[in-house]
């Protein structure tokens, strides 16, 4: 951005001084201090606009001036509205200075100012309701500047009293285009004035006078809701000819106001117009009635809910959803049992979003004697729902000959078992043998384990030992997903089981054993073993990883000591994919010994590169605090001499002038 | 009439006692709507409203218009064009690239040459075959546009700030009122299913009685708008300076003032964070606490912060440290049991995890596109909107009250029946600010 000219710099500088001058103005005082300072500066503001001062330096006053200008600054605000670069500021004073001082300054000015100033001052007239206008206002209806018609039109309406609708009126047949739609405007809120008087036959008749007369279709729309709201009860059949109108507008606003205008016989008279309405305008209607308040509506929209069309029907269960109580349960379990899978759908949310106990009792009332997909249904959201009392009905259909039944019950179990629960799910899986049943039996087993935790350990420890190798690792996973030193045991002697997948599976598990880090640190000895003597290359590296992952998150160890456990896990093993594990962790622990540590690795051809980029990562540490600044610098000298990869040797280099 | 005593225009015929709900119902309704906002809210139209097999007749097509489109704007239209209901045909711009490059968007989408360009949205505004029209102007034009647009037959999704002051927030919720017209304010948190479950618990009692509510307004500075000295104006077809300020006080052209996206924001008061963001975060409080057709009745700026409190005695704090780090924009609801937090990164943290169960999918980035797709909704059914103008019109309130409060630099007591500041003339007279002619709300 160019820096600001001079003259902007001096703007600028005009309107900090002066906001300064507020913001001390304004601090914290008395009443009577305000006061006396707000007079004060007053009289500083008038100086400045009455000075030969320049454009710029008074708009920001005339602004002030809606804070703190009293009549006494209307004379210097008044000449300034015929100025047209001042006026819109001198305007933001006047519509705020109460009294007949800025009232009168305005009306003054509808004779000295033309064009967009003069529309300018007529909109100042009409946010201040100034009802001695009305005249002035009255003859500028008929200026030929339309925009400055317009604004008198709109003013007379601000002003709304009987003076101004009277002289809309007439004016409403004889303008045509923007200045008629501004006087079909003024007469609107005439009428909402006499509305709000409550003077309802004024309004009726000025609504009407505009609904009736050649203007653009929106005033005449608005006109239309302010006849029927005027109306009050009578104004329902008004309202109903618009539900029928074949224009869309007018549906459109009485589908609008069929939500505002209130009682009763409204609301019978909306449930009949559903029942009359064409398939494609029911669902709108319905949405409208929805939006009532009263006890006509539930009965209406449980009828649509359980007949109909199908989107009629899809539009009262997304209101039952909300709306509905136990009531509504009966056409909702119908629904959620129908072919259609988006009635289906639907109904099954709302059954799961129906609040309040009696849904809940309702719903377990009726599980012992619902059968086929109805049961399932009610499986289904007992689970979802959590009501652990179903858990008896759940449990018995887990044998369901149907699969979909049976699904459901298993599923409900996960939800809503415990321990004990874990034991007959544990039977029923070690008695299945097809796959998808033993999956929905793991996935139950496991959302009910990671509730129960441990405790289910003892109902787990037989699948861990079934002849089947895959329920062995099913019951291993399960174990390894609660933790505790049992499962651990478990998954440790699974590392010698008799089939290799079994043994593979437990050594992944060992060595991602998070579970409930660092508590089980009984996991270190099995993975330390696995690191030097594991059955496979690829045991080994799993345990090194696992057990460097170990240190790693052992919060009760410092930084020191895991570099300490590093250095003596190095000891142990040769190859070079174990010793990048290694230097790997040692990149996270930034101590003088983990430096020193990766300085004799990078020595180790195979490894020295990821040595570097680790030195590189450690050396211009800040938790590094026991290095002197020249062993930092020739930690990452010695990067920057040896390294062939040039990213480490840049990084190195950045930090080596970092530390200059 | 006093101006510095204004009371709304009356709008609509007061239902009786009793009958009042219908809005409030509908508000509940939204409100408990919102738990599952995001599954739901592609589902709230009628299938038949929608078209057959998936294909929109013409007849059931949102035939949309912009206004003022610059990043943010684009983001919003981006949310619209993905919507399969919606005909994108014209745009309108004071300033030549940006509207060019909406054309081409469009253009590309549709791969005709059809999108037509305006300069002035007035023409936009007269085209009788436009639905809707998406606002993403900058706040000084927000709410003059968006009646006009109401005044003009179209539903109206507007970018927040949505208004300047108090007496804009009133004008703009009586012309949707008046006209019938649907609108949505661009806070589209109220349609993310985190801030909507962390306002469910406020709701359900879950947090116990509701004691204190905090937003982050992102800065609390306010300011005056100024005048700065005159550059060279470009010509109008390539920016149009005159329509650019719009309903703004005049002042020379400078280019420093074309960032429409700050200029004015807040009006007489330039604003800052309790705009900016207040709309945002203010609002999803008003919302916690059920105060959507109110504001609070007490403001004072303290150490740095805002506190606020409303007739239930619900407090609200405005401040700008001391929250979890879970992205921007964030709120955080205290009742006597319990407290939630949440913000943009869609994560929620509460005082006990098993408030969260039910959570649902954790969203987060704040996107528009189910807020645009609740503003299409409503267009069809013409019910009402999340944010519609009345929810704006109370919640920008509370953030303009504030700004009061913080510039004038003392507590003010606010009558949000009266709309009347309590002894107060000069944060009554801060309620409003005239327009520049010809403009007016």
């Amino acid at each position: 951005m160019t820096p600001p000219s001079l003259s902007t710099r001096r703007s600028i500088r005009l309107v900090l001084a002066l906001t300064s001058a507020l913001a001390l103005l304004i601090a914290p005082a008395s009443a009577a201090e305000r006061a006396a300072e707000s007079r004060a500066k007053e009289q500083e503001l008038i100086r400045i606009l009455q000075s030969a001062a320049p454009a710029a330096e008074k708009a920001i006053p005339c602004k002030q001036l809606a804070i703190y200008g009293t009549p006494t600054a209307v004379p210097a605000l008044a000449p300034l509205l015929a100025d047209p670069d001042l006026s819109s500021w001198a305007r933001i004073a006047l519509e705020a200075i109460p009294g007949p001082a800025a009232d009168a300054a305005l009306r003054d000015a509808l004779a000295r100012v033309e064009g967009r100033l003069l529309v300018g001052v007529i909109n100042s007239i009409g946010v201040r309701s100034d009802a001695q206008a009305t005249d002035g206002l009255v003859a500028k209806l008929k200026n030929p500047d339309a925009e400055v018609a317009s604004a008198a039109a709109i003013a007379l309406g601000r002003i709304g009293s009987a003076a101004a609708a009277q002289a809309l009126l007439p004016a409403l047949s004889t303008t045509r285009g923007d200045v008629g739609s501004a006087v079909a405007e003024g007469l609107i809120l005439c009428a909402e004035r006499s509305l709000a008087g409550g003077n309802n036959a004024e309004a009726v008749k000025l609504y009407d006078a505009v609904r009736k007369a050649n203007v653009i279709r929106p005033r005449i729309i608005e006109a239309t809701r302010g006849a029927i709201l005027a109306r009050q009860s009578d104004g329902l059949p008004l309202l109903l000819e618009q539900l029928h109108s074949t224009e869309t507008e007018f549906f459109r606003i009485g589908l609008r106001v069929a939500r505002e205008l209130p009682g009763r016989p409204v609301t019978d008279a909306l449930v009949a117009e559903l029942g009359r309405s064409s398939a494609e305008r029911q669902p709108l209607v319905l949405l409208a009635l929805a939006d009532r308040s009263d006890d006509a509506v539930m009965p209406a929209v449980l009828k649509a809910a359980g007949s109909g069309s199908t989107d009629l029907r899809l539009a009262a269960i997304r209101v039952l959803e909300h709306d509905g109580d136990a009531a509504s349960v009966p056409v909702l379990l119908e629904a959620a049992v129908d072919n259609d899978a988006r009635l289906a759908s639907a109904a099954k949310v709302a059954l799961l979003k129906l609040e309040g106990p009696a849904v809940d009792a309702d719903l377990l009332a009726r599980l012992p004697q619902a059968t086929g997909k109805t049961l399932q249904t009610l499986l289904e959201l007992a689970a979802q729902r959590r009501l652990p009392a179903a858990l008896p009905a759940v449990l018995r259909s887990i044998e369901s000959p149907d699969p979909a039944t049976r699904r459901a019950a298993i599923e409900g179990v996960g939800a809503l078992g415990n321990e004990a629960q874990a034991a007959d799910l544990v039977k029923l899986l070690a008695k299945t043998s097809d796959a998808p049943a033993r999956g929905d039996l793991q996935k139950a087993l496991t959302a009910l384990c990671a509730r129960a935790g441990t405790r289910c350990v003892p109902a787990l420890l037989p699948l861990a030992r079934h002849t089947d190798s895959e329920l062995r690792m099913a019951g291993l996973h399960l174990l390894a997903s609660v933790g505790g030193p049992e499962a651990l045991a478990a998954v440790t002697r699974a590392i010698n089981d008799a089939d290799e997948a079994v043994q593979d599976d437990a050594v992944g598990l060992l060595a991602t054993w998070p579970n409930n880090w660092p508590d089980d640190v009984g996991a270190a000895e099995p993975l330390l073993n696995l690191a030097k003597s594991g059955k496979k290359l690829a045991h080994q590296l799993q345990g090194v990883r696992g057990y460097l992952q170990y240190i790693q998150e052992n919060k009760r160890l410092s930084d020191a000591e895991k570099v300490g456990q590093v250095k003596e896990l190095l000891t142990l093993i040769q190859r070079p994919e174990e010793k990048r594990l290694a230097i790997a962790a040692l990149g996270t622990l930034p101590t003088a010994s983990s430096l020193d540590l990766l300085g004799t690795l990078a020595n180790d051809r195979a490894v020295a590169e990821e040595a570097y980029l680790a030195i590189v990562a450690v050396a211009p540490s800040k938790r590094l605090t026991d290095v002197s600044p020249e062993m930092r610098r020739k930690a990452l000298q010695l990067v920057l001499d040896r390294s062939q990869n040039n990213p480490t040797r840049k990084k190195a280099e950045g930090a080596l002038n970092a530390l200059k | 009439m006093n101006p510095s005593r204004p009371t709304r225009t009356p709008a609509a015929p007061p239902p009786p006692a009793g009958e009042t709900s219908a809005l409030t119902r509908r508000g509940f309704l939204k409100t408990t709507l919102q738990a599952s906002a995001v599954l739901l809210a592609p589902q709230i139209v009628p299938g038949s409203v929608l078209g057959k097999d998936g294909g929109i007749a013409p007849s059931q097509r949102v035939v949309l218009g912009a206004i003022g489109i610059g990043n943010r704007g684009a983001y919003v239209l981006g949310c619209f064009l993905q919507e399969p209901d919606v005909q994108f045909v014209a745009i309108a711009d004071v300033k030549a690239a940006r509207r060019n490059a909406i054309k081409k968007l469009a253009d590309t989408k549709y791969g005709n040459e059809d999108c037509a360009t305006y300069r002035d949205l007035r023409e936009l505004l007269a085209r009788p075959d436009l639905d809707a029209v998406l606002i993403a102007t900058g706040p000084n034009w927000h709410a003059a546009a968006s009646i006009l647009a109401a005044q003009a037959g179209k539903d109206v999704y507007c970018e927040k700030p949505c208004t300047k002051n108090i007496a804009e927030s009133f004008a703009l919720a009586d012309a949707f009122r008046r006209t019938g017209r649907v609108f949505q304010a661009g806070t589209q948190r109220r349609s993310l299913p985190n801030f909507a479950f962390a306002v469910e618990l406020a709701h359900r009692g879950k947090l116990g009685k509701l004691e204190t509510l905090h937003a982050h307004p992102g800065g609390l500075g306010t300011s005056m708008s100024g005048w700065m000295a005159p550059e060279t104006a470009p010509p109008n077809e390539e920016v149009d300076w005159d329509l650019y300020l719009g309903p703004a006080a005049w002042r020379p052209f400078n280019r420093r003032f074309l960032d429409g996206f700050n200029f004015e924001k807040g009006g007489g008061l330039t604003g800052g964070g309790c705009l900016e963001w207040g709309s945002h975060c203010v609002d999803l409080c008003q919302w916690a606490n059920q105060a959507d057709d109110t504001a609070p009745v007490e403001y004072e700026p303290k150490d740095g912060k805002l506190f606020a409190r409303y007739a239930n005695g619900t407090r609200l704090v405005l401040r700008n440290d001391g929250w979890l780090p879970l992205g921007s924009c964030p709120v955080r609801f205290e009742g006597d049991r319990a407290w939630v937090e949440t913000a943009d990164n869609g994560d929620l943290v509460a005082s006990s995890e098993a408030l969260l169960q039910g959570k649902g999918a954790k969203i987060g980035g704040y996107p528009a596109d189910f807020h645009v797709r609740d503003f299409l909704d409503g267009v069809k059914t013409r019910g009402h909107t999340r944010a519609n103008a009345d929810i704006a019109c109370w919640a920008h309130i509370a953030c303009h009250a504030a700004n009061i409060a913080l510039y004038l630099n003392r507590k003010v007591q606010y009558d949000p029946r009266k709309n009347e500041f309590i002894g107060d003339e000069e944060a009554n007279r801060l309620r409003s600010e005239a327009l520049r002619d010809p403009w007016r709300v």
